[in-house]
């Protein structure tokens, strides 16, 4: 028969569908969100996947459809040719213009809200991404009041800040605002729980905001090529109380501060 | 339904591929490579080179399947989770550490000559010699484990030593005890060529008990097992907040321009490592200094040609020579010819070791201290271990007691107040110093 090859089309659409409709049992799919702005993003992620897949669906099965009829074994039908269609051209021109005008529009404020309404609040740390690590600088959790010196070196970029790599701690159900930077070429700041990704340009402080919901350990990657050991750039997100937090800050600049060997500092609590 | 003859005409390509693939997977094992700096600069010929492998390989093993004797007190367990190739065991704990997270820049032999070392500044640690820069002993010991536990953990800042953090404390003491099983093999080697190139002519190495591990082995395993004996524990520094603090940073300023501790020299005068930068480091040197006898290649010719021209003008001579039997003659005359045919093998072995080296030597930089990146780590107890016992290796001096219990040339004191001056430094606004009118005046 000659029908092989239609069959054969037909198949990437029945599969690309059943793919998808089976991933999320084999936790193929998208990682749990665990961000307050994240439905927003998956919201637009699915209303576009939904749009191209019944697109996808639709041209496939014309194509499919194509094959079957006028496949060149059993057609002997001659071929027609045509001299366009005005009608039809204005249609495939005005139909997506008009979805992606209506994307674009219906979009702004899910754009507004991670990447321009910046929250009126000193940034929570800095994040210097370097080959192949993440450099993150924490300003001190409890400073003196009355003493105005240290509650400046308190501030980030003050005296009193922590230095970590690639631990990165945040407290949960609080707006996180964190100054993104590079030492030396592209980077991506990837948190793919928080469904926040955000290029680190060197030479540029970029703002990076959000807001966990649940507490745990999630990934932090890169997502953009920046080297022989992109691969090697990783890094772990914990999300904690409050009050964890500002322990675990107070644990670490205790140990930065260290000027004996502490009996048990080798003995690191923070492996998993 | 008949397939059509295209699809048939694909399962050719298919196969290919895939035995194309299949192809990738096996290869020779990886072997360890003879530390050639060091055997062209003692000029071992190709038998003694043999000695050399077949020796270490009877003490340390191979890349996949490495071995120690129980004299070194290194844990082969823990040795060969790290060595070998990568792969996964059925409980998913990964094996092959070693290759799978360092090889690509510190080598399977520990060289520092990985593939990716080429483009790295600084260049990788080589282990070899057994020098180790961060660490909390005395100039000369070995690093503690919890020293080189340190290192991986948080990485070397302005270098491509990257964290290692995330990995779990099993994993990251297993790659420890790999670092001192290749450093101690790389000692061991240096002192065996050593050995080698002082047994006389005609003989062999005893290759016994005594020589093997008394003398090749026991003086690195002894350093390494005495390190945790020789941490420098620094006594309490005086008061670090308020005014105390600003005395110490002051009192550590005046420390820095004086010429008793000279940092000024290297580190410059702004601290902005803009001294002295014409000094290379240890494993800098010793490429450098070999590279130096070595001279251009027209000084290799010239060379060249003075050896045969000796051995042939001696060789001139001994057929001239009346007192000579002709049986002797020709026992001289074959030995001037091998002398002159290793004479000629190891100064080429010494041109094609320094250019199949896969760097050239570089002259190390004074470190910048106004950047608030510290390498050995930011606790001012790094700081305080680097200028007791200087950096192991480099041209940073120790301004701690030479032996323990000496006097140094600083007081414990001393280095604290310059501790916390270094400390200060990155905060310190580079146009307007508080430094007294005429710094280098001071002393």
């Amino acid at each position: 028969m000659a029908k092989f090859w239609s069959l054969v089309f037909l198949l990437v659409p029945i599969l690309g569908v059943a793919i998808f409709a089976v991933s999320p049992g084999y936790k193929w799919w998208l990682p749990p969100d665990i961000s307050v702005h994240g439905r927003t993003i998956d919201h637009l992620f699915y209303f576009i996947l939904y749009l191209t897949g019944a697109a996808f669906v639709v041209t496939e099965g014309a194509l499919f459809w194509f094959l079957w009829r006028f496949n060149s074994t059993d057609n002997r039908d001659p071929v027609k040719f045509t001299h366009g269609s005005h009608a039809l051209e204005v249609v495939w021109t005005i139909l997506p213009a008009a979805t992606l005008l209506f994307i674009a529009i219906y979009q702004m404020n899910a754009w507004a809200e991670s990447k321009i309404d910046k929250p009126q609040m000193p940034s929570t740390l800095e994040v210097m991404a370097r080959q192949f690590e993440w450099r993150l600088r924490y300003p001190y959790p409890h400073p003196n009041l009355s003493d105005p010196q240290d509650v400046e070196d308190c501030k980030l970029g003050g005296k009193k800040n922590i230095f970590l790599v690639n631990d990165l701690h945040i407290p949960v159900n609080e707006e996180i605002v964190l100054d993104l930077k590079s030492a030396d070429v592209l980077h991506s700041f990837f948190l793919p729980n928080m469904r926040v990704k955000q290029d680190a340009v060197p030479g540029m402080k970029i703002p990076v905001w959000f807001r966990a919901t649940t507490t745990g350990t999630y990934d932090l990657a890169c997502a953009e090529l920046c080297g022989w050991g992109h691969y090697k750039m990783k890094g772990r997100l914990t999300v904690e109380s409050r009050a964890q937090f500002d322990e675990w800050l107070v644990k670490k600049y205790q140990e930065q501060q260290a000027t004996q060997e502490a009996p048990a500092a080798a003995k690191s609590e923070d492996s998993p | 339904m008949r397939i059509p003859k295209s699809a048939i005409a694909l399962l050719p390509f298919a196969l290919a591929s895939m035995v194309f693939l299949a192809g990738c997977v096996k290869s020779d094992p990886p072997r360890f490579n003879l530390n050639m700096v060091e055997v062209a600069e003692k000029e071992l010929t190709l038998e003694q080179q043999q000695t050399d492998a077949d020796v270490l390989e009877a003490l340390f093993g191979t890349p996949d399947d490495p071995f120690v004797l129980p004299e070194t007190k290194l844990n082969l367990d823990k040795i060969r989770l790290a060595a070998g190739p990568v792969w996964s065991d059925q409980h998913g704990k990964e094996r092959g550490l070693f290759r799978r997270h360092c090889v690509h820049c510190h080598g399977i032999t520990g060289d520092g000559a990985g593939p990716t070392a080429a483009i790295l500044n600084p260049y990788p640690r080589d282990y070899r010699q057994g020098k180790f820069k961060f660490k909390s002993t005395e100039r000369a010991a070995m690093p503690t484990d919890a020293d080189l536990k340190r290192i991986l953990h948080d990485g070397v800042p302005d270098t491509a030593m990257p964290s290692f953090a995330l990995l779990p404390d099993d994993e990251i003491e297993a790659l420890v005890e790999y670092v001192k099983y290749l450093s101690m093999r790389g000692q061991t080697e240096i002192k065996l060529i050593d050995e080698i190139t002082q047994v006389s002519e005609g003989e062999k190495l005893p290759l016994n008990r005594e020589m093997l591990v008394d003398n090749l082995l026991d003086g690195a395993a002894k350093k390494w097992a005495t390190a945790a004996d020789q941490v420098v524990f620094p006594p309490e520094p005086p008061a670090r907040t308020g005014s105390a603090l600003e005395q110490s940073i002051a009192a550590g300023r005046t420390l820095y321009y004086g010429t008793i501790a000279n940092c000024f020299k290297c580190h410059g005068p702004s601290a902005l490592g803009d001294g002295q930068a014409s000094d290379y480091d240890d494993w800098n040197t010793q490429v450098h200094k070999l590279e130096q006898a070595l001279g251009d290649s027209d000084a290799i010719a010239q060379r060249r040609a003075t050896i045969i021209k000796d051995a042939d003008e001696n060789a001139e001579k001994t057929r001239q020579d009346k007192e000579l039997s002709a049986e002797d003659k020709e026992t001289a005359l074959k030995s001037i010819e091998e002398q002159k045919a290793q004479a000629i093998y190891a100064l080429d072995l010494k041109y094609k070791v320094i250019e199949a080296l896969p760097y050239p030597p570089r002259t190390i930089t004074p470190r910048n201290l106004r950047a608030g990146v510290y390498r050995g780590g930011r606790r001012p107890l790094d700081i305080f271990h680097r200028l007791y016992t200087g950096i192991n290796g480099t041209p940073m001096p120790a301004v701690g007691p030479a032996t323990p219990g000496g006097k140094g040339t600083l007081t414990p004191e001393q280095m604290w107040n310059l501790v916390d001056y270094v400390l200060s430094l990155p905060y310190e606004a580079i146009s307007r110093p508080p430094r007294p009118a005429n710094p280098l005046a001071q002393d």
